[in-house]
């Protein structure tokens, strides 16, 4: 599986799914990264962690942590 | 007969201008507060429309009703009817930023299903204009069943038309919910999700065929000058730069720029107890009023500049979208330690001042963050400790060390003091965060928001705002614990005894004159201090030195003494430890009283000397063996860098997590690890033979 965590800064991939159950997953979903979206890695924190996303036109920030429960694929 | 007046919500994501509309709406709130039982800050206004009085309530921003955090919970009781003194709003108005409209629909949506009447305010419609996102309002209401009007806060826009709007709504139907479609969710080889989830997706899927064919982009070029400024402020190197360069200049500000306007009000305050003073007559009434009300006073009034600029600082760089930037800057930093990036300016405003950095702390949205951040926060050592290491390291800290010519020691010893509260805090934070903190991982999930213009009626509001409920709430509080410490430290008093040991003072002195030779550099101060008996000034302080020592605190004093001895104090220091409960930089005042120097100002250069040189006559009772040696001096320093020797820091602890826990539990491990460093620092100098 390739995750969200794995791209390089400037791609634009779809969001396969978001994996887990728990809140964390629930707020990535509420925020608007759900299956079958468009989303672009805009940058990363100066020590690489977190990721700044962008997700529907707007920007979102989420650590590689949570970036790795979002499997991912090709435009 | 007056209708009731009507109760209306603002409802809405975070920083989508609903601070700035309920401005608009309602003016000054009425009331702000504390929702019971939990800490989220709760905000009325109250305006008139068409001769009906309406309670306008701010609520928290949240991004969904399925409430993870107590902020989101509050925000569901308050819809529900079910938080206690919020009558259950009679309409919402949910405010959805124009630039960013699907997510903000998110929340809209799930909030039409409530069942309330409702109104949707389009903020940042001027915004949304420039960079050519066009949105069809009509086709938009017409679909929702539910009035959408266009909001500019620079204009004015659409202020007329939410008031009127929302009056017509309550009474009509209420709004139809968005239909959500099973088949939006299609639950991918076998994994089941919870409906939470495949109700968020069905969601999303329903607002995009909601809003086909009725919004769109045109101009994408605007959008890129903000790319490259998003790119440059979050660039390794000059991003970095730009953040140390706004961070030092608020740091600066409310360091700097905040102490004549301190030493202004401090002044006020000395002016009206010498008014005061001149007023009564001399007695307990008197010193009542003076050292334990109006000190209070004064010590709450105090904090007031260094709030109101960081609020200020804070506002203006939330306002413009740079706060949740310089969380994402030193997230990296900070998580660590088990805190986050939003824990930075509350902490970096702690090495100013405890106060404002843990009130600065309410923009951690995070619950178990929040607290985290502001259980550390004290162990940034504060301006007000500064005075305390200056003197001591200037008296005892001598300027080299045998075998290291080149090191400043001083300057050393200072930087040291400092370093040590970081690294207290990090470990400090590591293991709560691991331990009472542990839970179930914790999300980082945070917007960063588009760049703008803030808005100067917000900004101040934020300052006022805080400086106010700061006054309101922990003021008064701070004068009561002032008003109690100076009950401890004035009585009991009684006239023989004090007497008796003015005398007693007086015979020690004596033999110890006779005791030390011509020569001894010594003999001149203690000739010195002998002779200022004779004199009424010399008297009157040795007399208040004997009273002090006799009241609640010195007989404290004594009695911690065998908790103390092993820090090498003498029940004198544990004295002077104790009654600067109130406020640290208290203890070298008290230490001038208990050394019968009377009303001595170490933040001056003559009262500063005077100290450190009665200090270094100090002896152990009945012993020529000198009470400070560098040992006992660090130990003093690494104690008052640790120690939670700050009333009003424990007060506001207690106001901003709404519980008595949390400054108890701060005072207790503070103290016990400010014991243990004086304690080891105390022995390693003993064995060192410093
Ligand atoms: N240009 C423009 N800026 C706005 C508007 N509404 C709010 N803002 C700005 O957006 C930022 C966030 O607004 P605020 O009211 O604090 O949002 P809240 O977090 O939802 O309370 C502030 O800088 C406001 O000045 C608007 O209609 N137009
Ligand atoms: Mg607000």
């Amino acid at each position: 599986m390739v995750s969200l965590d794995d791209i390089p800064v400037g791609t634009t991939v779809r969001v396969q799914d978001v994996h887990g159950a728990d809140p964390v997953s629930l707020r990535l979903l509420e925020m608007g990264l759900t299956p079958g979206i468009e989303i672009r890695l805009v940058g990363r924190a100066p020590f690489g962690d977190p990721l700044e996303l962008e997700v529907r036109g707007y920007r979102l920030s989420i650590r590689r942590q949570e970036a790795a429960r979002v499997s991912i694929g090709d435009r | 007969m007056t209708p009731r007046p009507l109760t209306v919500a603002l409802l809405g994501n975070p920083n989508v201008g609903k601070s700035t509309l309920f401005t608009l709406l309602a003016g000054i709130p009425t009331r702000v507060g504390n929702y019971p039982g939990v800490t989220v800050e709760e905000k009325v206004g109250r305006f008139l429309h068409r001769g009906r009085q309406i309670d306008l309530v701010d609520l928290p921003g949240t991004y969904s009703l399925a409430p993870q955090s107590p902020d989101e919970r509050v925000t569901v009781d308050v819809l529900q009817g079910r938080m206690a003194g919020v009558p259950r709003p009679d309409c919402l108005i949910l405010v959805v930023d124009a630039t960013n409209l699907e997510r903000n629909l998110y929340l809209a949506t799930q909030a039409l299903e409530v069942g309330l009447p409702a109104v949707i305010a389009l903020t940042l419609s001027d915004v949304a204009d420039r960079r050519g996102i066009r949105i069809d309002a009509d086709e938009l209401t017409h679909r929702l069943g539910c009035p959408v009007v266009r909001v500019a806060a620079p204009t004015g826009e659409g202020i007329g038309a939410v008031r009127d709007r929302m009056l017509d709504a309550i009474g009509g139907p209420p709004p139809r919910p968005l239909a959500l479609s099973a088949t939006d969710a299609p639950t991918a080889s076998g994994v089941t999700r919870p409906p939470a989830a495949s109700d968020a997706i069905a969601r999303y899927a329903a607002i995009g065929r909601l809003l086909e064919g009725i919004s769109g982009t045109s101009r994408p070029a605007l959008r890129l000058t903000e790319d490259r400024i998003d790119a440059l402020l979050t660039h390794r190197l000059w991003g970095t730069l730009f953040f140390a360069a706004v961070m030092l200049t608020m740091f600066a500000s409310i360091f700097w720029l905040a102490a004549p306007l301190m030493d202004l009000i401090s002044a006020g305050m000395d002016g009206l107890s010498a008014l005061l003073e001149g007023l009564l007559p001399s007695g307990p009434v008197r010193s009542l009023l003076i050292d334990g009300v109006l000190a209070g006073v004064a010590g709450s009034v105090v904090f007031v500049p260094q709030i109101a600029l960081l609020f200020l600082f804070i506002a203006v760089l939330e306002g413009c979208g740079y706060l949740s930037r310089a969380a994402f800057l030193m997230d990296r930093l900070l998580v660590g330690a088990g805190l986050s990036g939003k824990s930075f300016i509350p902490l970096l405003s702690s090495f100013a001042c405890a106060i404002p950095g843990i009130m600065a702390a309410r923009t951690i949205e995070n619950r178990r963050d929040r607290l985290l951040t502001i259980l550390v926060a004290p162990l940034m050592s504060c301006s007000a400790r500064l005075p305390v290491y200056l003197l001591l390291c200037g008296a005892f800290v001598p300027d080299r060390a045998a075998g290291l010519p080149w090191l400043p020691l001083k300057a050393a010893v200072l930087t040291g003091l400092y370093a040590l509260g970081v690294v207290v805090a990090a470990v400090v934070a590591i293991v709560l965060s691991r331990t009472l903190f542990r839970g179930p991982p914790q999300s980082f999930v945070m917007e960063l928001p588009g760049w703008r213009w803030p808005r100067p009626a917000v900004v101040l509001e934020r300052a006022r705002e805080a400086a106010w409920s700061f006054l309101v709430n922990a003021g008064t509080l701070i004068v009561a614990v002032s008003v109690v410490i100076w009950a401890l430290m004035n009585y009991p008093r009684d006239d023989r005894s004090i007497d008796a040991d003015v005398t007693a003072l007086r015979t020690t002195l004596e033999s110890q004159i006779a005791a030390t030779g011509s020569d001894d550099p010594e003999r001149g101060d203690l000739v010195a201090e002998r002779a200022s008996l004779d004199t009424p000034e010399g008297l009157e302080s040795a007399r208040r030195g004997a009273a002090q020592r006799q009241s609640f605190l010195g007989r404290g004093g004594r009695f911690i003494e065998p908790v103390v001895r092993p820090l090498g104090w003498d029940w004198r220091i544990g004295c002077a430890a104790i009654a600067s409960f109130p406020a640290r930089e208290v203890v070298l005042g008290t230490l001038g009283v208990i050394y019968n120097l009377g009303d001595v100002d170490p933040g001056e250069e003559e009262g500063a000397t005077l100290l450190q040189r009665r200090l270094k006559a100090a002896r152990w009772d009945g012993t020529n063996r000198r009470v400070f040696t560098l040992p006992v001096a660090l130990s003093i320093m690494v104690f008052f860098a640790l120690c939670a020797q700050c009333a009003s820091t424990l007060v506001v602890i207690g106001r901003e997590t709404g519980s008595w826990v949390w400054p108890i539990v701060t005072f207790v491990y503070m103290t016990v690890l400010a014991w243990l460093g004086a304690f080891a620092i105390y022995r390693l100098g003993l064995f060192l033979g410093w």
